[in-house]
């Protein structure tokens, strides 16, 4: 065996000389490297595991109405907190605590005790009162402080709710214009942050950071509370008076699309919206629910035809024999037997459903459709609120002639509420169709200055002011003379359309006597400053007639409101007529003999007043044939 | 060859020196806040510091003076002794557990490691075995195989505590004397792939050695656990820059550094003394490691070049391992940085270590 030489022992150290000085360039290389390339993330992210932050509240922006009337303000509600660390007594304070903010001791113990830097005493010690809070400070107890915070405050209870939302705990934004103006209302947060070590101690000598919070903006409405409130006391009344399933009520400037009044029942308090059902907190009816609209639809038909000029309301006749043939299919009139012979203008008057068949065979199928979507049926009207709805509309291969004729009076197609207000305004107010909003302007929440503006926005030119003009006058006509009286106010020329829709069941047929009754009014007809829709779901014990039940109530909203909007009141309106001969008297019908199942289908126009027990009606006052007003009530007596 | 011993080499006392007083400086000043949390003292830790320097400093002074081959005769018997010791260690209530490895034997505060005495016992055994049988350590049976078997057997006994830093030092120190001495490179080769294949068997064996190779990869993937040293041992290092916060001014020693006198105490220096602090400490380990490859090569016989290439290699590979861990540069490994951090065992039997090293650059010849 060859021996290793010295010569190649002294090689091999020289070998690992050389290596580990390669070794030590490469480390301080490592080293220059996480202190010079990786310094400033390294640096970012040590800075932030070293900082703690004690984030400060901004106070939530006010909802104000467009007089400045607080909607939503904010209201003191503070919180406690427990710095564990610093607690000298837990049991004692445990008590205290458990005592002033009605939770179980075990609890407040475990709060007290927690392995925590700041522990925030959820939910008992959130948003308590005044008196709670100040009956904690006077205790002076080591590690428990009360913190200010804020809780939204509702002056006006159930007011304007589905529009105004609410909000969850942490003051965010969870329904209507609170979360759908989230961002801007809740303002930024501020924070104090200052350097820690890694128990949480604060580091002597560094400076801390100190960043203000920033409040939320207020959020000005367009909506004005004295429209408001009439539109809520009206629907109360309603509510009260016909147990509906549901009510709606929508008061927009149709110069703008400017959404002055909204409302709808069932409501809700906003500090209590856990008590409904989420069915009713969530849905914002008046944009949210689609229906087929039923003789309010009627208006887009006419300024469709008048539009294209293809009638003369005085001059042009039909004949309404109680029903009209399309293709094989045969459509009736709501009125039974008829309307006879009448000009145009009272095909609108008497809202006739064979004439306006008519009218929508003389525009044609395109025609006819291309208008409807013109005035913005089949898309959203882009309203700043939650959850607004589409509509259907016919698809066009499915559209015959049985889809057209139903269509030209309201029937098979789904719209909603907001839709409907919008493509009305447009045809009164000279053709111009407006995108409706809710927002006025953004206010500095210190000054009370405008920061920002909202501006109306006109979608479309749907049609002329000509056209627009003949529409305003034959509405106004339907309310001085034809089945709107009901909305018919002295010195305002209110114009506008009853409307009584069918709905739809469950089964996909149409519900027997379970309307939507309905009312969409403007006033005055010559300059119009405000559109009213009202419309209730299945009012209980009258008539189920948008005549009947809907036009008195928009009626009452326009009485008091254009007063309240400084709207002048007019001379040259029409002459209310009070003597309307045919459709106020109904002949009572033979009903001895029927059962009392099949009495629902008789009973469009009058009221039932049930006696005794059976199955089999016996008796009838008053007798078959004589004449009554419509609405009046037949006494029946049941027996087997 | 002189007989004479002639003064040691005193370039090497000042680096040693050097390094120990900026150790002990660290100590204080990276441990007092954990030392006033624990203990109520600041100085808990660096009194007892200063007290296993100058026993540590006195040993050294004492093996300066005592002549190398003295160890060349009672080699096998030390070896034994410390090999008693490691394997008392694994037994349970004699051996202590210290973070997670049975390293510790002994009572309370007198307790030592030690695997930290085999390695210097397995270097003075080696430098003696590898002198004498020379003649074979060409050959793979005669040679290279018995030698294997002698560095093998601490190495399995140190796994089994479990401290794969301390026994990755014993392998590295006891294969570059293997090395120099003159065993064949093809041998290395072979056991390069043994021990390759040995390292990933042992992965695969304890599932937290992956935990602490991937947790290297991107330590951010679990921030709060298998990465928590590596990033807060960065957030020391990074922030550090060119001339550091200041001495005393650390932040990540207010408790984000888990005791941060020992194995990463070098992310505390570089923190508060920057680039420039970290660089001279490298730059002093390698004046080091350069005048004991230096005494190595000078060295008047075989024995005395072996037994200084251990020593030096023992210490400069610890400093490369514990440097490159704190830096992210490879897998976090338990290890202390020699001279620096804080540990009785540790100081003293490196500075006995450099007490033997300084001997025999008594008796370099020219």
């Amino acid at each position: 065996m060859k021996r290793v030489s010295l010569v190649t022992v002294r090689k091999r150290l020289v070998a690992v000389f050389l290596i580990s000085m390669l070794l030590f360039a490469v480390i301080i290389t490592r080293l220059g490297y996480v202190q010079f390339v990786l310094a400033d993330e390294l640096i970012s992210k040590a800075e932030s595991s070293w900082s703690r932050d004690i984030t400060f509240e901004p106070e939530r922006g006010s909802i104000l109405d467009v007089t400045g009337d607080v909607l939503v303000g904010n209201q003191s509600a503070p919180t406690v907190m427990v710095v564990p660390r610093q607690v000298s007594n837990p049991e004692q304070t445990a008590k205290a605590l458990a005592d002033i903010l009605n939770m179980s001791e075990d609890k407040a113990l475990e709060h007290v005790t927690k392995q925590i830097s700041i522990e925030r005493i959820h939910p008992e010690g959130r948003k308590i009162t005044e008196a709670q809070a100040q009956s904690i400070q006077s205790l002076g107890m080591d590690g428990v402080y009360v913190a200010k915070d804020s809780k939204r405050h509702y002056p006006n209870g159930e007011y304007l709710s589905h529009v105004l939302g609410f909000t969850g705990i942490d003051n965010q934004g969870l329904m209507g214009l609170e979360a759908f103006y989230d961002e801007r209302l809740s303002g930024k947060q501020g924070e104090l942050s200052f350097f820690a070590d890694a128990k949480g101690k604060r580091m002597p000598d560094i400076a801390d950071v100190y960043q203000p919070p920033e409040d939320g903006d207020d959020l000005r409405l367009t909506i004005d509370h004295r429209v408001q409130t009439i539109i809520e006391r009206e629907l109360d009344i309603a509510a009260e008076k016909y147990n509906p399933d549901s009510a709606i009520a929508i008061a927009v400037e149709p110069d703008t699309g400017r959404v002055v009044g909204m409302s709808s029942r069932p409501d809700f308090h906003p500090a209590q919206y856990q008590e409904v059902a989420a069915d009713v907190y969530n849905r914002n009816l008046p944009v949210w629910s689609t229906y087929e609209p039923g003789s309010t639809f009627k208006i887009i038909t006419l300024a469709s035809a008048l539009e294209e000029d293809l009638v003369d309301l005085n001059d042009d006749h039909f004949h309404d024999s109680g029903s009209i043939k399309v293709d094989g299919a045969k459509l009736h009139c709501w009125k039974g037997g008829g309307h006879g012979s009448q000009s145009y203008l009272e095909v609108v008057q008497n809202s006739c459903n064979p004439g306006f068949v008519q009218l929508g065979q003389r525009l044609g199928k395109e025609k006819l459709f291309s208008y409807i979507d013109d005035f913005g049926f089949g898309s959203k009207t882009g309203i700043d609120l939650e959850g607004e709805g589409t509509g259907i509309m016919f698809k066009p291969e499915q559209i015959g002639p049985v889809e057209q004729a139903t269509t030209s009076f309201g029937q098979g197609v789904s719209v909603t509420p907001i839709q409907q207000v919008m493509a009305v305004a447009a045809a009164i107010n000279g053709g111009y169709l407006y995108q409706p909003y809710i927002l006025d302007a953004w206010l500095d929440p210190v000054t009370g200055d405008v920061i920002e503006e909202n501006k109306p926005e006109l979608k479309d030119r749907v049609i002329s002011e000509e056209t627009s003009k003949e529409v305003r006058h034959a509405l106004e006509s339907v309310v001085a003379q034809g089945t709107g009286k009901g909305a018919y106010v002295e010195g305002y020329r209110v114009g506008g359309k009853t409307g009584t829709a069918q709905k739809v069941g469950p089964d996909g047929q149409y519900m027997d006597n379970n309307y939507i009754v309905s009312f969409m009014g403007f006033a005055p007809a010559d300059d119009p400053e405000l559109v009213v829709y009202v419309a209730i779901d299945n009012p209980k014990g009258t008539v189920q007639f948008g005549g009947v039940v809907a036009s008195p109530i928009v009626g009452a909203i326009m009485e008091d409101s254009l007063p309240a909007l400084g709207v002048k009141p007019r001379k040259d309106g029409l002459e209310k007529e009070y003597a309307w001969p045919e459709e106020p008297l109904v002949e009572v019908p033979d009903l001895v003999g029927l059962s009392k199942k099949e009495l629902q289908t008789y009973m469009v126009d009058l009221k039932v007043e049930v006696n005794g027990e059976g199955t089999e009606i016996i008796e009838q006052t008053p007798k078959a044939g004589v004449k009554v007003e419509t609405g009046a009530t037949v006494r029946i007596h049941l027996g087997n | 060859m002189t007989e004479k011993a002639r003064h040691p080499d005193w370039i090497m006392v000042g680096t040693i020196l050097m390094i120990l007083i900026l150790g002990v400086v660290m100590v204080y000043s990276s441990s007092s806040i954990w030392s006033e949390y624990k203990f109520d003292d600041p100085l808990y830790y660096a009194k007892r510091q200063i007290l296993f320097a100058v026993f540590g400093l006195i040993g050294m002074y004492v093996f300066t003076n005592v002549s190398y081959h003295v160890w060349q005769k009672h080699a096998k018997w030390i070896v034994i002794v410390c090999a008693i010791f490691l394997v008392l260690v694994l037994v349970p209530g004699v051996g202590m557990v210290r973070g997670g490895a049975r390293s510790w034997i002994g009572v309370g505060v007198f307790s030592i490691q030690p695997s930290e005495f085999m390695k210097l016992g397995l270097i003075l055994f080696l430098a003696r075995y590898l002198s004498l049988y020379q003649k074979n350590i060409q050959s793979f049976q005669k040679g290279f195989l018995p030698v294997l078997t002698i560095v093998f057997v601490p190495f399995i006994i140190i796994m089994l505590q479990p401290d794969l830093g301390t026994g990755v030092v014993l392998v590295g120190t006891s294969m570059t004397m293997v090395l120099v001495a003159g065993a064949r490179l093809l041998h290395f080769s072979w056991i390069g792939l043994a021990g390759l294949l040995g390292f990933a068997a042992l992965i695969i064996s304890a599932p937290y050695r992956i935990k602490r190779i991937t947790a290297f990869l991107n330590p951010w993937e679990d921030p709060l656990g298998s990465g928590f040293q590596i990033i807060q041992s960065l957030y020391a290092i990074g922030p550090g820059g060119l001339l550091g916060m200041g001495l005393g001014e650390s932040m990540q020693k207010f408790f984000y550094l888990p005791e941060p006198q020992t194995d990463f105490i070098f992310a505390v220096l570089a923190e508060e003394l920057g680039f420039i602090g970290g660089a001279c400490v490298l730059i002093l380990f390698f004046l080091l490691c350069w005048r004991g490859i230096r005494t190595a090569i000078h060295a008047p016989d075989l024995y005395g070049t072996l037994l200084a290439l251990g020593i030096v290699g023992m210490i400069t590979i610890q400093v490369m391992i514990n440097v490159s861990v704190v830096t992210g540069l490879i897998p976090v490994t338990g290890i202390t940085l020699p001279l620096i951090s804080y540990g009785g065992s540790s100081l003293t039997l490196t500075l006995a270590s450099l007490g033997i090293l300084l001997n025999i650059s008594r008796h370099t010849v020219r």
